[in-house]
């Protein structure tokens, strides 16, 4: 079967913020994903799946059926772990990362593994089979319409975000497996919200709406329409756009361990945090790594005060806590006054 | 899994008291067990896993919220079973666990029944099993530690009170210390293995210190005098059951061998009190609170600073929830008035920002209202009318069994009728035994027959769907009616997640009508709402109806089963619309009939309270099929019976 062919990344008109945050997450897979929250037809979907085209290659171990990090020994599945302790060399092979998505009517065993029935029946044994969160590991986990989610699906997600593993005690087999992804969810909020507790397993949100400027509006039709017409043509007339991404991406990811971040803005971020009474440390740890990887994609050597500004307009938004009768849960004024005054 | 690298117990930064309550829970399991409950990302996770290197050999096992009831406790050996023909029993994780810790994340979101169960076996010692043509016995000691984030839910009273101790965690305020969890954290990220080497050392000397406790916690003497102490402790804290003494006397002990003692001082009680009885302390009932205070006069042994400062820290699923408790005091510091005597102010320096006033920004005529906890506790009776004929009627059953395919698989049972949801793992176990003799003329390794269908039983979190709608306006700000009505309100909110109800709440004022809850399981955020709620304005009271009934059509079309009821809380003095030149009661009243006519389940609680009273409320009841109370008259009555007419729905 040939590939469908997918719109490409950079085509989407306009929506920044967005492209922004999932371009981000790509450079960083420990940014704890992203939220986008939007009207319809704001191409939220087809900024997700467009971003399957620049995913970069990663080194993954042959054969594994988690696609173990050989360099990551923290995370590796019992397999892999094995092959470590016997003090033999774990063959590696490069595969592309990939968005993994999960339905929404999908069923509890089916997203975290469950008994190969299949074998069962024709050999007699018990074995595990993997659900998405296996395929899901080091990749990103797409969830269209998260808030439509049932809720024992959203729990068992929580369990394994909140901890990089997926534990399975069900149905007649016990195994556990790692499941470290990039969780992308997309909602429209009129037809309700998100659990809080999922919410907060995002690192990053944003707000999409339709472009206001009609010269945007028009230049969104006609890129569809001549996609419509012919995909191949179109695409092809952006390869040299997305090529250009995905080769800054690749260097972003290199770059990513050599940002250095000056201990006073360490500092303006805990205030931030404090100022703003959110729970937790999470929020001041994700504008740190959110800001180092923003100067990452800009080829930065240092963070500074600008790159900590946009990382908290990603971050805090949706861990602000909103009040009755007040119009939003997030004073950007008070945010940027917090941050000035450290300054 | 290959874990080598966690991050380490010694480099979390502050946190003491979740750090030493984790340390008495791994020296003594006797201690019962240890919840830690708190906000997000509070390391709360991190702590529990750092545990893995201190107690070494020692393991700590999962109890993932996806486990069913047949690997939890043991089955039969399918492949024993199938291979050879023998029954033989296969371990399940309470035997892996014998001798570790358990550890339950999220423990708020596992099945009550597995928790319930996992509690009777580590009391017992024991796990007992009878299933699947099984009998098994074997010794399961372990020790419990769980988290939980009471944002969504927390668990019921029963169930925290088999916690031995709890500990509820918030975040480091101080700066410095903030900077350092940043930079401890980054560098973990960037070289796990080189961070956990330079805390190494601190590792092992911690993990000699928990295995010197352990010997030397035998030998700490427990004299009369702390015996009595505990008993005054818990009898002051008004604790159910003698569970608690048990529980403070070991605590108080392995603090004293961790301090490598052998006798215990009174501090170490005091330091205990603080894990034990933290999540035990009630609210003592109007005799209790006379018979208190009598004692109180006798007796002078423990110290009033002690006392107060343990019912200050409240758990959550007790009457006074801590996290509201923090906010009482601050919420209505803006503008001073209705402070009620029992809130707690302690904790409140260590708020995290709610009190800017500026953020609610009230104006003058606005005032926010203290929760008045004190005045009285309606009791919600849901009762479901079932119309038998309607029952067989046009596919409505249809709808609930295919409703049933969804939901959490809990367990097997055989078929009572159709086979809609095999449950394939208790089917082959059930056709497990008999493999040998069916095998002769099959290819397949397993051959099996109808009467070892089993099906599955999922459970569903089915309660009731509340949808509050409080008037706002400014009459309902006059003669301190708001604390009344949200003393009213909160205790309904309890009675909800008691219940495992879904909530949501909308308020109306000024010109329009807000959602300020979307429906949720999350009571703890419907009462940070209700807490910050502020009154003053117009009542467009038709609004906030019309707004019920846009959340309630779009919820329906998620959850087929929900079972929604309405409570209006209003004085009915409606006074203002969205088009100006509209009758604002007649606006009202049309909307109830809407209400009535899709034959939700409503309550209307009457607030007026002037002098003159126009009773407009009750005519709204009257059209919405609601049933009526007045503020007053629930004071004496206590309960509010809701009848539900399922086939309605």
């Amino acid at each position: 079967m040939k590939r469908k062919a997918v719109f490409p990344f950079t085509a989407i008109v306009g929506q920044e913020d967005m492209k922004l945050s999932l371009i981000l997450n790509v450079i960083n897979p420990a940014l704890g994903g992203v939220l986008i929250k939007g009207e319809k037809g704001t191409a939220k979907s087809t900024a997700v799946r467009a971003l399957a085209e620049l995913l970069p290659a990663m080194e993954s171990v042959h054969n594994c059926r988690f696609h173990c990090d050989p360099n990551g020994i923290n995370y590796l599945c019992d397999d892999c772990a094995a092959v470590i302790k016997a003090h033999k060399k774990l063959p590696v092979e490069s595969i592309k990362m990939r968005v993994v998505e999960l339905p929404v009517s999908a069923t509890e065993d089916r997203v975290v593994g469950t008994l190969d029935i299949e074998h069962a029946i024709k050999h007699g044994e018990k074995k595990f089979e993997p659900g998405i969160l296996a395929q899901a590991n080091r990749n990103i986990l797409y969830v269209d319409e998260i808030n439509l989610l049932d809720d024992h699906v959203v729990d068992v997600l929580l369990d394994a975000a909140a901890m990089g593993i997926n534990t399975v005690e069900r149905e007649g087999v016990s195994y556990s497996h790692p499941a470290r992804f990039v969780l992308v969810g997309t909602m429209n909020p009129e037809e309700g919200d998100i659990r809080p507790q999922l919410l907060d397993r995002f690192g990053l949100s944003v707000i999409v709406k339709g472009e206001h400027e009609p010269d945007k509006r028009v230049e969104v039709i006609k890129r569809r329409l001549a996609y419509e017409q012919d995909a191949d043509i179109f695409i092809a007339g952006y390869s040299e756009q997305q090529n250009e991404l995905a080769g800054k991406i690749m260097q972003a990811r290199q770059l990513l361990n050599k940002i250095t971040v000056d201990n006073k803005l360490l500092e303006s971020a805990a205030r931030l945090s404090i100022g703003l009474g959110v729970d937790g440390h999470r929020v001041d740890i994700t504008v740190i790594k959110t800001a180092i990887t923003i100067a990452a994609f800009h080829n930065k050597k240092a963070v500074d005060l600008d790159d900590i500004k946009e990382a908290a307009r990603l971050v805090l938004p949706h861990r602000m806590r909103r009040r009755p009768f007040e119009d939003s849960g997030f004073d950007w004024n008070k945010v940027e006054n917090l941050l000035n005054d450290n300054a | 899994m290959l874990m080598q690298n966690m991050y380490p117990f010694t480099a979390i930064v502050g946190q003491k008291q979740m750090k030493k309550a984790m340390l008495v829970a791994l020296t003594n399991p006797k201690t019962g067990g240890l919840l830690i409950g708190g906000q997000k990302g509070t390391a709360k996770t991190t702590l529990v896993r750092s545990c893995r290197k201190l107690i070494y050999p020692q393991q700590i096992i999962d109890l993932p919220l996806n486990a069913t009831e047949d690997i939890l406790f043991g089955s039969i050996d399918i492949e024993a079973a199938v291979n050879e023909g023998v029954r033989r029993f296969n371990a399940g994780l309470l035997s892996r666990v014998d001798n570790n810790i358990m550890y339950i994340d999220e423990v708020n979101l596992l099945q009550r029944r597995l928790l319930t169960t996992v509690f009777d076996v580590m009391e017992l010692g024991t796990n007992k099993i009878e299933r699947d043509g099984i009998s098994y016995e074997h010794k399961a000691e372990f020790t419990i530690v769980a988290t939980m984030n009471p944002e969504e839910n927390t668990l019921p009273a029963t169930l925290l009170d088999r916690f031995g101790m709890y500990v509820d965690v918030e975040s480091e305020m101080d700066l410095s210390n903030r900077v350092a969890i940043i930079n401890r954290e980054m560098a973990f990220e960037k070289n796990s293995g080189r961070f956990c080497k330079k805390y190494a050392g601190k590792t092992v000397e911690l993990a000699a210190k928990i295995s010197n406790a352990r010997h030397l916690v035998k030998l700490v003497h427990i004299s009369d005098t702390m015996i009595q102490l505990a008993a005054q402790m818990c009898a002051k804290a008004f604790c159910r059951g003698h569970r608690a003494e048990f529980y403070l006397l070991e605590t108080a002990r392995t603090l004293a061998a961790l301090d490598n003692r052998s006798y215990i001082l009174p501090g170490d009680m005091d330091e205990a009190a603080v894990f034990v009885l933290v999540h035990r302390t009630n609210t003592p009932s109007q005799e209790d609170n006379e018979a208190q205070n009598e004692s109180n006069q006798t007796d002078n042994n423990v110290d009033e600073e002690q006392a107060s400062e343990r019912t200050g820290q409240q758990p959550p699923a007790d009457n006074e929830n801590s996290d509201g408790d923090n906010k009482d005091g601050q919420a209505c510091s803006d503008d001073g008035n209705a402070k009620d005597e029992n809130e707690n102010t302690n904790k409140s320096d260590n708020d995290d920002g709610n009190q800017q006033p500026n953020m609610n920004s009230p104006t003058a005529d606005d005032k926010i209202t203290d929760i008045d906890k004190n005045s009285f506790v309606p009791h919600m009776k849901v009762e479901k009318k079932i119309d038998r004929f309607n029952r067989h009627g046009t596919g409505k059953r249809t709808i609930t069994k295919t409703d049933l395919k969804q939901g959490r698989y809990v367990r097997a049972e055989i078929p009572k009728n159709d086979i809609t949801d095999i449950a394939i793992d208790a089917t082959i176990r059930a056709a497990a035994p008999y493999q040998k003799v069916r095998r002769k003329n099959s290819k397949c390794a397993l051959k099996i027959k109808e009467e070892d269908i089993r099906q599955k039983v999922r459970e569903k979190r089915i309660g009731s769907t509340f949808l509050f709608i409080v008037d706002a306006s400014g009459s309902m700000g006059a003669y301190e009616r708001m604390r009344a009505v949200k003393g009213a309100i909160f205790y309904m909110l309890q009675e909800a997640y008691q219940k495992r109800d879904r909530v949501g709440m909308i308020a109306f004022r000024r010109q329009q009508a807000e959602v300020l809850l979307p429906i949720t399981r999350s009571v703890d955020l419907a009462q940070k709402c209700l807490q910050e709620l502020p009154t003053g304005g117009k009542t467009p009271l038709a609004d906030g109806l019309a707004k019920a009934l846009q959340i309630l059509s779009v919820q329906a079309k998620k959850d087929m089963d929900m079972e929604p009821i309405v409570i209006l809380v209003t004085d009915g003095r409606a006074n203002a619309v969205e088009k100006n030149d509209a009758d604002p009661i007649g606006m009202a009243m049309h909307m109830a009939e809407q209400i009535q006519q899709r034959h939700i389940a409503s309550v209307v609680i009457d607030t007026e309270a002037d002098f003159i009273k126009l009773g407009i409320a009750r005519d709204i009841a009257d059209v919405m099929g609601a049933l009526y109370y007045n503020l007053d008259g629930l004071k004496k009555e206590n309960i509010i019976k809701i009848v539900q007419n399922i086939s309605n729905l």
